[in-house]
C-alpha cells in the first residue's frame, strides 16, 4: 500500500494525474470515520487529505468560512467559537470537513439547523484524472452554473478529491439544553415531537427520549414546560450528543420516510431513531439479523447502509445508472477512485 | 422543417389536436419568457401527465429536435426562451397537489402548481413550504425547482434547494427517474442536487416531492427607515453580528419606496432615503428577544422610525408594499430590466452607491428592492424601450453591474439563474477547465445535447478530450462503479 500525503492543492493535482496514467487505485482519506461506509475493496494506495487543513477565509459578518478539506472538526469549531458561530453539523473532532462532506453524515440536529448539503456553497475538487475545479461561489445564495459540490457531497471518494469549501455556518445559539426521560420509545417520542415547539432533536431510544433544544434563553424555558407537559425530563449537557452504540461491531444508518420509522423498529431492541426526520441507527452482532432489517428498509422505501464495520452499503436502487455511470467517467476517466464503493443492486 | 412537421404530426397523434400549438400567434407568444431575449418556437405542446413528456421526448429525439420545458414563463433570465424552432413543453396543465403527509413532512406536487397555492393549501396542516419568490402567485414549483428560486424568506430557511426532497424527470433519452427520497438519504449521487436549479438542461421534471416547515408559533414584522442608504446598509450587518438570523431581512431605496406607496399605499415612509422590512419568527419569547436586538442594531446606525406590525393586517399590508414592487415600477417607465447578483453581506453599501453612479452615467432611472440579508441585489432599470438608444445603454449598464458585482467578491445570479442572459459571462466567475467539466456532466445527462441547449453555459465549454473519451465509452466502466 502506498501513501499519498499531499501538502497542496498542487500535490493533489499531480498525484491524481499520476494516479490516473499508471491506473493506481486511490482511496481518499480524512478522519478515518467514514472508512467502512461502502466497505471500499482493494486499492493501491491511499491519499491522505490531512494536512491540506489551511483557514483560507473567515469572516463572521458573512456567515460563511472558507477552509481546506482536511481541516478536522474540532479545528474548525473552536475557529467558529472565536466568531460566536458553528457549522450546525455534529460529527466527530477528529473527522475532517472533506470526510464528512464526501460521506453525507446524518447531522442529529438535521430537524432545526437543515441537512448537511445545504450549508456547502463553494467546492473545490481534484478529479480523478487530475484538473483542479471549482464551483459555486462565496455567498450565501448563488444560482450560477451547476452545482457540481452537490455530486461530490455523498460521493465517497469515488468523483474527486475534496480539497476547500466554503461552508455556511450560523450564530451558536443563546441558550441549549438536553432533556432525558427515563421511559423511551418511538410512541412516546412522537408525542414529546408534536407537543414542543421546533425542537433541534427529538431522539427516542427503546428506553429514554433525548431531546435537544436550542434558541434563545426564554425560548428554552417555554420548550422545557412543553416537554414536561408529556413526560417527566432530567437536564443534562454531558450525553449530547454522545457516541452511538460505540461497543457495536457493525452499525448500520438506516434511512425511512419520518412515519415509517414504526414500522421498520418494529422488534427491534436497541436503537436510536431521529424523530421528524427518518434516520435510525441500530447495532448488529449477526449478519442474518442485517441482511432482514435491510430487507425491510428496502420494502419500506429505504435503505440501511453500515457505517462501522463490515456489511456496505446495502442494496439500494440506483436511480438512472447510465447517467450515473457517465457522471462518473466524466470526473473519473480511468475509474482509479474507491472502486467497488458501491451500492449492490 | 420536415422534422418539426414529422413531430407536430406524431405528437397530434399521441396527445391530440388540442395540446399542440403551431400557429403564428401561439408561436409568438412562447418565443420568449420574462426576460427581455426573444427566440423562436418551432412547436408549443401542453403536457397533462408525465407519460405525455414520456412521448415529447422520444418524440423530440426520434426527429433530433430541441426541448426546453416551460413552467409560467416567469423566468427573468431566458431560461425558458426557446431556440431554433425548439419544442417547447409547457408544464402549466400538470397543476395538481398530489399528496399532502404532514406526518413525513412533505408533500408531492405537479411542476405546475403554483408557489403560493401550495403555501395556501399547506396553511390548515400548521406547515408552510418557505421559498416565496415574490413572482409566487404565478410562478409555478416545477419553475422554482429549475432555478432553484429564493425569495426573502430565504435568509433563515434556505433556498429552493433546501426544500425538494425528490424529483421525477424524464431524460431526453425519454427514460424516468426518481432523484432524491422521501427518506433522508437515497442511493447513488445526489441528482436530485444536481437537477435543481439546472434550468431545464437535463430534463424535465414532472413531480416535487416538497419539504414541509412548520409555520413560526410567533412572527413579527418591523419596518425601519433611515435617512442614509449607507445606515440602512449597515444595519443589515449589524443585526446579523448581533447573533441575529432574522426570518427575512429586505432593503428597498427611496425610489422604490415612492412608487409602491403610490401603489400599495401601506404607509411607508416616502421621504427616507431606505427604509428595512425585518420579520423574526420563533416561540413568542424568541421572537421578543430578537426584536430588541434588531431595534438596538437599527438605533446604532441612526434609524428614523421603528414601525413594528400590530397585528396580521398590517403585517400582511406591510408585505404588500414589498411584494407589490414589480408592479409598482409600471409607474415610473413602461418598461423594465430587472437584475440579481449576489455579493458578501459587508460589500452591500459599496456596491450600491456602484449602482447609482453606473445609472447616472447612463442616464437610467435605477430602484432597488432586495434581499439584503442574503447580499442578494436587484437592480432595477426603468426605461421606454421606444426611446431611440436606450436599450443599447440599458444593456451597458448590466454589463457594468455585472462586473461590479463580481469585482466585489460576488457572483453571476443569487436567483434568477443564468439562462441567456448570463451565459456569456460565466468566464468571469469560471475557469475554462470549471466549464468544462459543467459542460461534461451535462452530457452525462444528456448526451446529445437536446435538452435547452445553449443556456447556462457559454458556447465554447464542452467535455475534454480525456474525459469525452471515456464518457463516448457507454458502459465502459463495469457494473457496480457507481456508487
Amino acid at each position: 500500500m502506498d501513501l499519498i500525503h499531499p501538502h497542496s492543492k498542487r500535490d493533489v493535482v499531480d498525484a491524481l494525474r499520476a494516479a490516473s496514467a499508471a491506473e493506481t487505485r486511490v482511496l481518499i482519506v480524512g478522519g478515518r470515520r467514514h472508512i467502512d461506509k461502502g466497505n471500499p475493496s482493494q486499492v493501491d494506495a491511499e491519499l491522505w487529505t490531512t494536512v491540506l487543513d489551511d483557514r483560507v477565509a473567515y469572516d463572521p459578518a458573512e456567515m460563511l468560512c472558507v477552509v481546506e478539506a482536511g481541516m478536522r472538526i474540532h479545528d474548525l469549531t473552536a475557529m467558529l467559537a472565536e466568531g460566536g458561530q458553528e457549522w450546525p453539523v455534529d460529527a466527530p473532532g477528529d473527522s475532517t470537513v472533506g470526510g464528512v462532506i464526501a460521506s453525507a453524515a446524518a447531522t442529529i440536529r438535521q430537524l432545526r439547523v437543515g441537512a448537511m448539503r445545504d450549508t456547502i456553497v463553494e467546492m473545490e475538487v481534484v478529479t480523478g484524472d487530475g484538473r483542479l475545479i471549482k464551483s459555486g461561489a462565496r455567498t450565501v445564495k448563488n444560482v450560477t452554473g451547476y452545482d457540481v459540490h452537490r455530486l461530490l457531497t455523498g460521493s465517497l471518494g469515488t468523483l474527486g478529491v475534496i480539497v476547500q469549501v466554503a461552508l455556511k455556518v450560523r450564530p451558536l445559539p443563546k441558550a441549549a439544553r438536553t432533556l432525558v426521560s427515563g421511559d423511551g420509545g418511538l410512541e412516546l417520542g412522537r408525542r414529546v415531537l408534536d407537543a414542543v415547539p421546533l425542537p433541534a432533536a427529538v431522539l427516542a431510544e427503546p428506553d429514554r427520549i433525548v431531546v435537544r433544544l436550542e434558541g434563545w434563553p426564554e425560548e428554552v424555558e417555554e420548550q422545557t414546560t412543553a416537554a414536561r407537559s408529556i413526560a417527566a425530563f432530567d437536564e443534562t449537557d454531558a450525553l449530547f450528543p454522545e457516541a452511538c452504540f460505540p461497543e457495536a461491531s457493525t452499525l448500520a444508518q438506516a434511512a425511512v420516510a419520518p412515519s415509517r420509522l414504526g414500522a421498520l423498529l418494529a422488534g427491534v431492541d436497541r436503537c436510536r431513531a431521529m424523530l421528524g426526520v427518518g434516520i435510525a441507527w441500530v447495532p448488529f452482532e449477526h449478519e442474518d439479523a442485517l441482511t432482514a432489517f435491510r430487507a425491510r428498509a428496502t420494502e419500506l422505501g429505504g435503505i440501511a447502509p453500515v457505517i462501522r464495520g463490515p456489511g456496505g452499503l446495502g442494496a439500494g436502487a440506483v436511480p438512472a445508472p447510465e447517467v450515473q455511470r457517465r457522471i462518473r467517467a466524466a470526473m473519473d476517466p480511468a475509474g482509479i477512485l474507491a472502486p467497488g464503493r458501491a451500492w449492490s443492486s | 422543417m420536415a422534422e418539426l412537421d414529422a413531430a407536430r404530426d406524431e405528437l397530434v397523434a399521441a396527445l391530440g389536436a388540442d395540446a399542440v400549438l403551431h400557429d403564428p400567434l401561439a408561436l409568438r407568444l412562447y418565443a420568449r419568457d420574462a426576460s427581455m431575449v426573444e427566440g423562436s418556437a418551432g412547436l408549443v405542446v401542453f403536457v397533462r401527465s408525465a407519460e405525455d413528456v414520456v412521448v415529447c421526448m422520444q418524440v423530440a429525439a426520434r426527429h433530433d429536435l430541441p426541448v426546453v420545458p416551460r413552467g409560467s414563463g416567469t423566468g427573468l433570465a431566458g431560461g425558458a426562451t426557446p431556440l431554433a424552432d425548439a419544442i417547447v413543453v409547457v408544464t402549466a396543465k400538470m397543476n395538481r397537489i398530489l399528496e399532502v403527509r404532514p406526518e413525513d413532512r412533505l408533500a408531492w406536487v405537479e411542476p405546475g402548481v403554483f408557489n403560493l397555492d401550495l403555501g395556501n393549501a399547506l396553511r390548515p396542516t400548521g406547515f408552510t413550504y418557505a421559498p416565496d419568490p415574490s413572482s409566487q402567485q404565478v410562478s409555478s414549483i416545477g419553475g422554482n425547482v429549475n432555478t432553484n428560486a429564493g425569495g426573502p424568506h430565504c435568509l433563515a430557511y434556505g433556498v429552493t434547494s433546501a426544500h425538494v426532497l425528490a424529483v421525477d424527470v424524464v431524460l431526453p433519452d425519454g427514460s424516468v427517474g426518481r432523484f432524491g427520497s422521501e427518506a433522508p438519504a437515497a442511493p447513488g449521487y445526489d441528482l436530485r442536487g444536481y437537477v435543481v436549479g439546472s434550468e431545464g438542461t437535463l430534463g424535465i421534471v414532472t413531480a416535487a416531492c416538497v419539504r414541509l416547515t412548520p409555520l413560526p408559533p410567533a412572527v413579527r414584522t418591523l419596518l425601519l427607515d433611515f435617512a442614509d442608504v449607507e445606515d440602512c446598509a449597515q444595519t443589515v450587518s449589524a443585526i446579523i453580528a448581533r447573533g441575529v438570523v432574522p426570518a427575512a431581512l429586505e432593503m428597498m431605496d427611496r425610489g422604490i419606496v415612492r412608487a409602491v406607496e403610490a401603489f400599495a399605499h401601506a404607509g411607508y415612509p416616502t421621504d427616507a432615503a431606505a427604509v428595512l422590512l425585518v420579520e423574526v419568527d420563533g416561540l413568542p419569547a424568541g421572537v421578543e428577544a430578537q426584536t430588541r436586538e434588531v431595534e438596538a442594531a437599527a438605533r446604532e446606525h441612526g434609524v428614523g422610525t421603528i414601525r413594528i406590525a400590530a397585528d396580521e393586517t398590517e403585517r400582511a399590508l406591510l408585505w404588500k408594499g414589498r411584494k407589490s414592487a414589480f408592479g409598482a415600477i409600471a409607474r415610473i417607465a413602461p418598461h423594465y430590466h430587472l437584475h440579481d447578483c449576489v455579493v458578501p453581506r459587508k460589500a452591500l453599501a459599496g456596491v450600491l452607491s456602484g449602482v447609482y453612479a453606473i445609472a447616472q452615467r447612463h442616464d437610467l432611472i435605477v430602484t432597488n428592492v432586495f434581499h439584503a440579508g442574503d447580499g442578494n441585489l436587484h437592480p432595477l432599470f426603468s426605461f421606454d424601450r421606444s426611446v431611440p438608444g436606450t436599450l443599447e445603454r440599458v444593456l451597458a449598464a448590466s454589463d457594468e453591474l455585472v462586473r461590479l458585482c463580481v469585482d466585489a467578491g460576488g457572483s453571476l445570479s443569487g436567483e434568477h439563474g443564468i439562462g441567456l442572459e448570463k451565459r456569456d459571462f460565466m468566464p468571469l466567475v469560471f475557469t475554462a477547465e470549471d466549464l468544462d467539466a459543467q459542460a461534461c456532466l451535462r452530457a452525462a445527462f444528456d448526451p446529445d445535447g437536446r435538452m435547452n441547449p445553449r443556456k447556462v453555459l457559454p458556447d465554447g465549454a464542452r467535455c475534454g478530450d480525456y474525459a469525452a473519451a471515456a464518457l463516448a465509452r457507454d458502459g465502459a466502466l463495469p457494473e457496480g462503479t457507481w456508487i
